[in-house]
């Protein structure tokens, strides 16, 4: 997990944090392909020589292999983002695809902490009924230092 | 104005972390999963040694003595499976949890819940394993699975209720190997740290990496072989039956094409770590890193072209004979540079002669006469003699046992003080080294010379010749099984608490990021990404 903290004056603030991925998606394709090429290999062998069972077993596992790089490459570019700028304190989440935005007002914007069945403790930002988690590339104590500094810098504590 | 704000700083305060027994059966932290990998492999090490000391009881003195020949065979086949499947291979992958995180600089596998269901698949499959034996008292089915632990059609096509419940336990077995493979691949491509290239992981990142391939390639072909058995058995198929038009002999190259892997499967891990041993009690940096590193790839490749070495005598046309006696000979190259580099290591350096040193040491002697051992099997006019033979027994020993769970007795003892925060009694471990190293060639020795002088492996009884070596060899079992209990009491007494408290780094030649962690590492590894220049 990587994170980057900006902060650019003594009011405003901004931290990205995304998970640290070592592979690129070529060099991904490529170790599932030579994993994928070998195994269909051996599983082809012994389907000429009448073993046909081993086939479907080594389809499931490459199925399973695939499937665990492919969550691997959905995720490889998520990333987290708060802002804090002027009156405004933004959330912005990458998922997959999908891009979301939650701006609060700094002044009324609430940390929240809730322990985890785990004992960590989740990150979160409420106002007026609503709420964002922030944090889940961080670890738990991460969470806690970052959450201190937000104290700091949102609602009463501003 | 920019600044950056550490935002990582670690506050001890906040150690929480769930307690209990849903600690364990929830948890998806690596550490936690690698304790349990570890106490599993522990407990059936032990479960696996008893019915070895049955066997060994019986073949005290010629004639039978204290079980039926059927409950020999079955001590002996699940004796094979729960030391190979449910001991050595669980070690093995509980080291990877525990230390490939820390040594990646990864805060956990890549895939933690997978990593939970690997584990927890492992319990049932033992218990499947073993329960005929229990079910047998109540006069359901008769008994374990007899045939060895090869399963060789067509006797396991024939065999009782026993090779039913091997099956599944293999499929289970196989299933979690599956997964704790992709987790270990995926984990060591995506989630090493920032710096961390390939050719910087540690050697044990790389033995591991090439078990998880040879894994990923083997287990499908076994997972198929045994699935064909319980077809024939209950289908009404003919895979292996040649009097329905099968092969049985298709069945002996599925499982050794399966099971010649295995064997580095069960080493590779152990080479990876053996030079991190070596190098910290020499005081020198590992000898020959990237020379390792292709061994094991040459070894890992080679490791699945040789499978029919073990049955050259089967009946195989010349030029295949040649082809796998030179194919299987052409292994020893690598594993020449590697025992090159391992020696070199200690070549002039500054060395002290701790419990994991001396396990180290000990285990390059030990496996080196397995290796030695194996080029004679390997010789097809010379396996003509020894094979099926307790030449066999006593060299796949010494390199399952002294290769094997020797090596992870030295890792074991390496990284304890890591691991639980206590320093082990140094004095009771070089007693169990010397205990151990003494007895096991006292008990392996002598089957070296039975079966040069012919005795075939299991039988429950033998002919009077062979008496003394088998007493000799029998003693010394029971020496090498009891001396195991001073290994289970310092393991017991460091995670109970008791001992010196380890330093972060108790080893001072040590190298590698784990031990820039404190001593027990915090629930959570890396509270700072670490970068490695």
């Amino acid at each position: 997990m990587g994170s980057e903290v900006l902060a650019t004056s003594d009011e405003d603030f901004s931290i990205t944090a995304r998970p640290n991925c070592s592979l690129s998606l070529h060099q991904r394709l490529g170790v599932f392909g030579a994993i994928a090429s070998f195994s269909l290999c051996v599983a082809t062998g012994f389907t000429l020589a009448g073993a046909w069972l081993v086939f479907p077993f080594a389809g499931l596992e490459l199925l399973a292999l695939g499937a665990a790089f492919y969550i691997i490459h959905c995720h490889s570019d998520d990333y987290e983002r708060l802002t804090i700028a002027g009156d405004d304190l933004a959330v912005e989440k990458r998922i997959y695809k999908k891009i979301s935005r939650v701006v609060f007002h700094r002044y009324w914007a609430r940390v929240v902490l809730r322990e985890t069945p785990d004992g960590d403790r989740q990150l979160w930002l409420r106002s007026h009924g609503r709420e964002v988690e922030f944090g889940r590339y961080l670890n738990n104590d991460a969470r806690l230092i970052l959450a201190k500094q937000l104290k700091q810098r949102t609602g009463a504590g501003s | 104005m920019t600044t950056a704000t550490d935002v990582h700083a670690h506050d001890d305060h906040h150690e929480h972390h769930p307690a209990g027994i849903m600690r364990w059966l929830t948890t998806t932290n690596h550490k936690d999963i690698g304790t349990m990998y570890l106490t599993f492999s522990l407990i059936m090490f032990l479960v696996g040694g008893m019915m070895i000391l049955g066997v060994r009881a019986e073949l005290f003195k010629p004639g039978l003595q204290l079980m039926r020949p059927e409950f020999f065979n079955q001590l002996i086949g699940v004796h094979a499976l729960v030391m190979i499947f449910a001991a050595l291979m669980p070690a093995a992958t509980g080291f990877a949890n525990w230390l490939l995180p820390l040594q990646l600089g990864a805060p956990d596998m890549a895939l933690p819940r997978l990593n939970n269901w690997g584990f927890w698949l492992l319990p049932p499959a033992a218990i499947l394993l073993t329960l005929p034996f229990t079910l047998a008292l109540f006069g359901i089915g008769d008994g374990a699975v007899a045939t060895g632990w090869t399963l060789y059609a067509p006797l396991s096509v024939q065999g009782g209720l026993g090779v039913d419940f091997a099956i599944f336990s293999i499929h289970l077995l196989g299933i979690s190997s599956v997964l704790g493979s992709i987790n270990i691949i995926v984990t060591i491509f995506n989630m090493r740290a920032p710096g961390m290239t390939l050719m910087k992981m540690p050697l044990f990142a790389w033995g591991w990496l090439i078990t998880a391939f040879l894994l990923i390639a083997t287990i499908p072909v076994l997972a198929g072989a045994v699935t064909m058995l319980l077809t024939d058995r209950h289908f009404g198929t003919h895979f292996f039956d040649a009097a329905g038009g099968g092969d049985p002999i298709l069945f002996q190259h599925l499982f050794w094409f399966f099971g010649h892997p295995e064997v580095y499967i069960l080493l590779l891990p152990v080479w990876g770590f053996i030079p991190h041993i070596l190098s910290a009690f020499t005081r020198k940096p590992v000898y020959g890193y990237k020379a390792q590193v292709y061994s094991f790839w040459a070894i890992g490749i080679l490791s699945v072209v040789v499978w029919a070495h073990h049955f050259l005598t089967v009946g195989m046309p010349v030029p295949a004979l040649l082809y796998f006696m030179y194919s299987t000979m052409s292994i020893s190259l690598p594993l020449a540079v590697l025992f090159f580099c391992w020696i070199a290591n200690m070549w002039k350096g500054s060395m002290s002669f701790e419990t994991p040193m001396l396990f180290a040491t000990g285990w390059i002697i030990l496996f080196g006469i397995g290796g030695l051992t194996g080029l004679v099997l390997a010789d097809v006019a010379a396996d003509a003699q020894y094979h099926h033979s307790y030449f066999v027994v006593a060299h796949f020993h010494y390199t399952l046992f002294a290769g094997g769970i020797m090596g992870v007795m030295a890792g074991v003892y390496f990284w304890l003080p890591k691991m639980t925060g206590r320093m082990y009694n140094e004095k009771l471990g070089k007693l169990h080294f010397w205990l151990t190293a003494i007895a096991f060639n006292m008990t392996f020795i002598p089957q070296f010379f039975l079966g040069l002088a012919g005795m075939p492996r299991r039988i429950p009884d033998y002919a009077l010749q062979f008496a003394d070596f088998n007493m000799i060899s029998s003693i010394s079992a029971f020496v090498l099984g009891l001396s195991q209990l001073l290994f289970v009491y310092n393991i017991v007494s460091c995670v109970r608490g008791h001992g010196e408290k380890a330093a972060d780094k108790p080893w001072e030649g040590a190298e590698g990021l784990e031990w820039t962690l404190s001593s027990p590492p915090p629930y959570h590894s890396f509270t700072e990404q670490p970068v490695i220049k």
